[in-house]
């Protein structure tokens, strides 16, 4: 009974998207929610990351449904955007939220 | 967590990182040669040519700028597009820009009209005053601290230029110096971003771009 009450207790904890608390899926999902959209080179340059290591979050994330890529034509070559998709841009709300909830609980 | 993090200073990183490759302040500093290099251009050209004559400068300065972005920057730094908050905050920047803009014309065109009449420092001083409110208004709404420092210098040249000529009798009005410098500035700082940008920032054929593999 006891165990239950703290997985009671601590449910906000247990129930945040894994998917967005990784911190570089955290990253680039905090700057591609203050803009409207971005390409990688863009994205590797304020993050930090690898393009490996970009391209693999990016990869997670936008098989969550949270990023989409949009391909577009400058000139003859071909260019890759990125944006939150509005379930992305929920999701990040949520999680925000969430975080906030747990970490203003928390005991100084 | 030791530090708070915060969206709206992460925005602002994303907006100030898009002018972080000097090409503002080379322009700025473009605008204003005109007022260090147009008193020697004066005695051959008149004193309306020799002005006009900066409309192609700047044209061409603009244009050389857009193709250093297109071509250096951007495939250096990549492209972002900025999100409702940042756009309705540009839209209030524009209409602020456009109300001095428009109080600057109205006494462009009294001062004009009554040049004889107005002493010369009234001029000069409404000069200053003009360039000190758009530099601070735009560093005031796009939180660019560089930008108060570029308006004071700019503003200043007039007058430390009419004290120069004053008491030690500069020539042209000491524009040629006091322009000189205060457009040497953001010049020189242009020049040593983009120069640090394009250092910072190569373009590795050796990296595997992201790019073919996403999104299909």
């Amino acid at each position: 009974m006891a165990e239950n009450h703290i997985d009671e207790t601590l449910r906000a904890l247990v129930d945040i998207d894994q998917v967005i608390h990784a911190p570089a899926r955290l990253t680039v999902l905090t700057y591609l929610y203050v803009v409207e959209s971005a390409d990688f080179r863009f994205l590797k340059n304020v993050t930090g990351l690898t393009w490996g290591n970009l391209s693999s979050h990016v990869s997670k994330l936008e098989e969550a449904g949270y990023v989409a890529v949009e391909k577009e034509f400058r000139g003859k070559k071909p260019h890759t955007m990125l944006h939150l998709t509005d379930e992305g841009r929920a999701a990040f709300r949520a999680y925000k939220q969430s975080m906030q909830q747990v970490l203003d609980d928390l005991p100084d | 967590m030791s530090q708070h993090i915060s969206l709206r200073e992460a925005e602002q990183k994303v907006f100030a990182s898009a002018f972080a490759d000097g090409l503002w302040d080379i322009m700025i500093g473009c605008v204003f040669l005109m007022f260090a290099v147009a008193p020697f251009l004066s005695r051959s050209l008149g004193d309306f040519w020799s002005s006009a004559v900066f409309v192609p400068f700047w044209a061409l300065a603009y244009l050389a700028t857009w193709v250093i972005r297109k071509y250096v920057v951007r495939p250096r730094v990549g492209v972002v597009r900025f999100g409702p908050w940042r756009k309705a905050r540009l839209t209030r920047f524009s209409i602020a820009m456009l109300a001095v803009f428009t109080i600057a014309f109205v006494l462009g065109i009294f001062s004009a009209l009554r040049f004889g009449t107005v002493p010369a420092w009234v001029h000069t001083a409404s000069f200053s005053l003009i360039v000190l409110s758009t530099f601070s208004l735009t560093a005031t709404f796009l939180r660019f601290t560089w930008l108060y420092i570029y308006g004071a210098l700019i503003a200043l040249s007039p007058l430390v230029g009419e004290w120069l000529y004053l008491h030690s009798s500069a020539p042209h009005h000491g524009y040629p110096v006091t322009f000189g410098v205060s457009t040497g500035v953001p010049l020189f700082v242009g020049l040593a971003k983009l120069i640090h940008l394009v250092h910072s920032h190569p373009i590795s054929n050796h990296e595997s771009h992201p790019e073919e593999a996403a999104g299909g």
